[in-house]
C-alpha cells in the first residue's frame, strides 16, 4: 500500500506542556483514516502540525516522501492537501459560491492586472473555475443557497460548506476536524454519506477527527488514537476496540472499592 | 408599472457568463448610462465654482476607493494616506516640471511609485495588526513628509513646487469643466478596474486576508505577499488622486498632506462604507461638500444673529466631528448601507417583508 503521509516521531511543545509526544503513524494513499481521543488529547495540534500552522519542536512529516516539516502552509496548499476547520472558520460575508472559489485560490493564477481587466484571461478562468465548483455544489447539494452570504446559513449548513471550501481543490488529501461536531443523527448520515462519496467517487484519501465512535468504526479503514498528546493506538477499527489502552484512556480504570 | 427596482425579475440566467456578468439585464444597463450621462451633464447646468468642487469629489472618490482597497476590503488600517497622495503629486510635479515630461507619463509614474513606496511601508503588516500597524503607518506619513520638506534641493522644501494643466496637443485642461471630465475619465476606469479586481482571485484573497487569516493561508493565500499587493495597489489609487490633484490645484507643498488629510480620507471610507467601491464615491461626495454645506448654513444664519458669528464658525468643526460620530453610532455600514436599505424597502413596498 502507497503511504500518502508519514508521521515520524513528532513533538510538539508549548512551554512546559508537551501537546505530542513522539507521535509516528502513517496513512494510505485512498484510505479514510481517523485520528481519535480524548478532549484536550492533541488531535487538532497535529492537524494544525500537518498543515502547517504549528511548527512542530521534533519529528518528521512526509507527504508522499517529500518532507514538508518546513513548508509554509500556503504552500503545502499547491500539494494538494486540503482542510476544514472545526470551529467554521468560512468567510462570513462572501457568498456560498465565493468561499468555494476561494478553496480553489491556489488553482488558479489571476493576478491584479488580467483579474482587474476582466477581459480575455482573467474571465475564461473564472468562468472555467466556477464550472468546477458548480460539481461541488452539486455533490454537497447546495444548489438552492449558492449566492447567500455564509454567516446567515445555519450551523449544519455552514459545516457543509466548510467540508465544500475544502472540497473545492479537487484535494488527494483532505482534513476533516469535527465535521460532523453538533449535529443531529439525520445531518451526520449525509455527512457520512459525503465522505464516504468522496472517497469512492474522488477517490479522495480523508484524514477525519470525530468523537461519535460509532461513525468512526464504521468508516474508517485505519484508526490512530490519542490520549494526552502520546499515541496509545493504532491500526484497523477491530484492533483499535480490542486495545485495553484505548479502552482505558475512553472509559477509565475499574476502580475496587 | 413594473416596480423599478425588481429588475431581475423574470430574468433566467442560462449561463454561467450571463450569471457573472457585471450588467447583466438591461435595466442595470440602462441604470449606469443614466448615472454615467448625468455625471457627464453635470457641467452644462452647474456653475463654475460647482464644477470645480466636483471635480474635488471626484479626485477624492479614486483616493478613497484606493484606500478603501486597503482598510474596507483587506482590513489594513493606514493613516499614511495624505503623505501617499504626496508622494504621488511631488512625483508628478518632479516629472513634469523639473524633467520636462508630459502628464501622460507622469500620471501612471506617479501612481507606480506610490505603490512602490506604500508597498514599502506595507512591510510592517506581516507582524503587525489592528492598532499597531495603525501607528506604523502613522510613521510612514511622518518620515514621507520630514523627506518632502528638508530634501529642498529635489521637492522645493516646505515652498512646495508650481505644476501645470496637462495637454493634448494644443488643447489644455485649463477650465474647470474640462478637467472634470479628465478626472471623472479616470474614476471612471478606477470603479471598473476596483469592481473587477474584487470580484475576482485577488479580490477575494484580500476578503479572506480581513476575515480570517488562518483559513486564508489553508487556503494557499500567502499572507505577507497579499498584505504588500494591497498596499501596492491601494497606494497607485491614492497616488494617481494625488497627482490629479497636484495638477488641478496648480500647487504641491508639505502642508496640503499633513495627519488632517488621512484621517479626512478614513472618514470618507468610514462614513460611506467599508468594503464598498459605491461607498467610497458617497463617502468622498459628502466629506467634500459637508464643509460647503455647513459654510453655507452659517452663512444663512449669520445674516440673522450677527452676533453669534465667532460661535457659528466654530460650530463648523463641531458639526463635522458629530457627523462622523453619529454615522459610527447609528450606520457603521455607511452610506452605501442606507442605500441598500432604501433600495430593499423599495423592491419590497407595499409590503414589509
Amino acid at each position: 500500500m502507497e503511504r500518502i503521509l508519514e508521521i515520524e516521531n513528532i513533538s510538539l511543545q508549548f512551554g512546559g506542556v508537551k501537546a505530542l509526544d513522539g507521535v509516528t503513524y502513517h496513512i494510505n494513499k485512498g484510505e479514510i483514516f481517523s485520528l481519535i481521543g480524548p478532549n484536550g488529547a492533541g488531535k487538532t495540534s497535529m492537524l494544525n502540525c500537518i498543515s502547517g500552522l504549528y511548527q512542530p519542536t521534533g519529528g518528521s512529516i512526509r507527504y508522499k516522501g517529500q518532507e514538508i516539516i518546513n513548508m509554509k502552509p500556503y504552500n503545502r496548499t499547491n500539494l494538494g492537501m486540503a482542510r476544514a476547520f472545526q470551529n467554521i472558520a468560512l468567510f462570513a460575508h462572501m457568498s456560498v459560491l465565493d468561499n468555494l472559489k476561494l478553496g480553489r485560490h491556489s488553482l488558479m493564477n489571476a493576478g491584479i492586472f488580467s483579474g482587474g481587466l476582466y477581459v480575455g484571461k482573467g474571465s475564461k478562468e473564472e468562468i472555467a473555475h466556477r464550472e468546477k465548483v458548480e460539481e461541488v455544489i452539486e455533490f454537497l447539494e447546495l444548489q438552492d443557497i449558492r449566492h447567500t452570504p455564509v454567516g446567515t446559513l445555519s450551523y449544519g449548513l455552514q459545516k457543509r460548506v466548510e467540508v465544500g471550501r475544502a472540497l473545492a481543490l479537487n484535494p488527494e488529501l483532505i482534513l476533516l476536524d469535527e465535521p460532523m461536531a453538533g449535529m443531529n443523527n439525520a445531518e451526520k448520515d449525509m455527512m457520512s454519506r459525503f465522505i464516504l462519496d468522496m472517497h469512492e467517487v474522488m477517490g479522495t484519501t480523508v484524514v477525519l477527527i470525530e468523537h461519535d465512535l460509532g461513525v468512526v468504526m464504521s468508516l474508517s479503514d485505519h484508526i490512530a488514537v490519542l490520549d494526552f498528546g502520546k499515541l496509545i493506538g493504532f491500526g484497523p477499527p477491530k484492533e483499535i476496540q480490542q486495545n485495553p489502552e484505548v479502552i482505558r484512556a475512553y472509559i477509565g480504570e475499574e476502580t475496587v472499592i | 408599472m413594473r416596480n423599478i427596482f425588481v429588475r431581475e425579475s423574470g430574468n433566467y440566467k442560462t449561463s454561467y457568463v450571463d450569471d457573472m456578468k457585471l450588467f447583466g439585464t438591461t435595466g442595470e444597463k440602462v441604470k449606469i448610462a443614466l448615472i454615467i450621462g448625468l455625471v457627464l451633464l453635470v457641467p452644462v447646468f452647474a456653475t463654475n465654482y460647482w464644477v470645480g468642487l466636483l471635480t474635488l469629489c471626484v479626485i477624492s472618490s479614486i483616493g478613497a476607493i484606493g484606500l478603501n482597497i486597503l482598510t474596507g476590503f483587506t482590513g489594513q488600517i493606514s493613516i499614511g494616506v495624505g503623505a501617499f497622495l504626496g508622494v504621488g503629486g511631488y512625483t508628478s510635479a518632479i516629472i513634469t516640471s523639473t524633467m520636462g515630461l508630459s502628464f501622460w507619463i507622469s500620471l501612471p509614474l506617479a501612481g507606480l511609485i506610490t505603490a512602490i513606496v506604500g508597498g514599502i511601508f506595507g512591510l510592517p503588516a506581516l507582524r503587525l495588526k489592528g492598532l499597531y500597524l495603525a501607528i506604523a503607518t502613522l510613521a510612514a506619513q511622518v518620515v514621507i513628509l520630514f523627506i518632502i520638506s528638508r530634501w529642498t534641493s529635489v521637492t522645493g522644501g516646505t515652498a512646495g513646487m508650481v505644476l501645470s494643466r496637462p495637454s493634448i496637443g494644443s488643447f489644455t485642461f485649463s477650465s474647470n469643466i474640462s478637467y472634470y471630465y479628465l478626472s471623472v475619465v479616470i474614476l471612471l476606469i478606477t470603479v471598473l478596474y476596483a469592481t473587477n479586481l474584487l470580484r475576482t482571485r485577488v479580490g477575494r484573497a484580500f476578503l479572506a486576508v480581513r476575515d480570517r487569516d488562518i483559513a486564508a493561508q489553508i487556503m494557499g493565500i500567502n499572507l505577507f505577499r497579499y498584505k504588500v499587493l494591497a498596499f501596492a495597489v491601494s497606494s497607485f489609487f491614492v497616488g494617481i488622486a494625488g497627482a490629479l490633484l497636484g495638477h488641478y490645484t496648480m500647487i504641491v507643498s508639505p502642508e496640503l498632506y499633513s495627519t488632517t488629510v488621512s484621517i479626512e480620507y478614513l472618514a470618507m471610507i468610514l462614513i460611506g462604507g467599508l468594503g464598498s467601491v459605491l461607498g467610497s464615491i458617497l463617502g468622498a461626495v459628502f466629506i467634500t461638500l459637508l464643509p460647503v454645506g455647513l459654510g453655507t448654513f452659517v452663512d444663512m444664519v449669520v445674516v440673522y444673529f450677527p452676533d453669534l458669528y465667532s460661535l457659528l464658525s466654530a460650530f463648523k468643526e463641531f458639526a463635522f466631528g458629530l457627523v462622523i460620530i453619529l454615522f459610527l453610532i447609528f450606520e457603521p455600514g455607511g452610506l452605501a448601507h442606507i442605500w441598500l436599505n432604501i433600495k430593499k424597502y423599495f423592491k419590497l413596498w407595499p409590503f414589509s417583508y
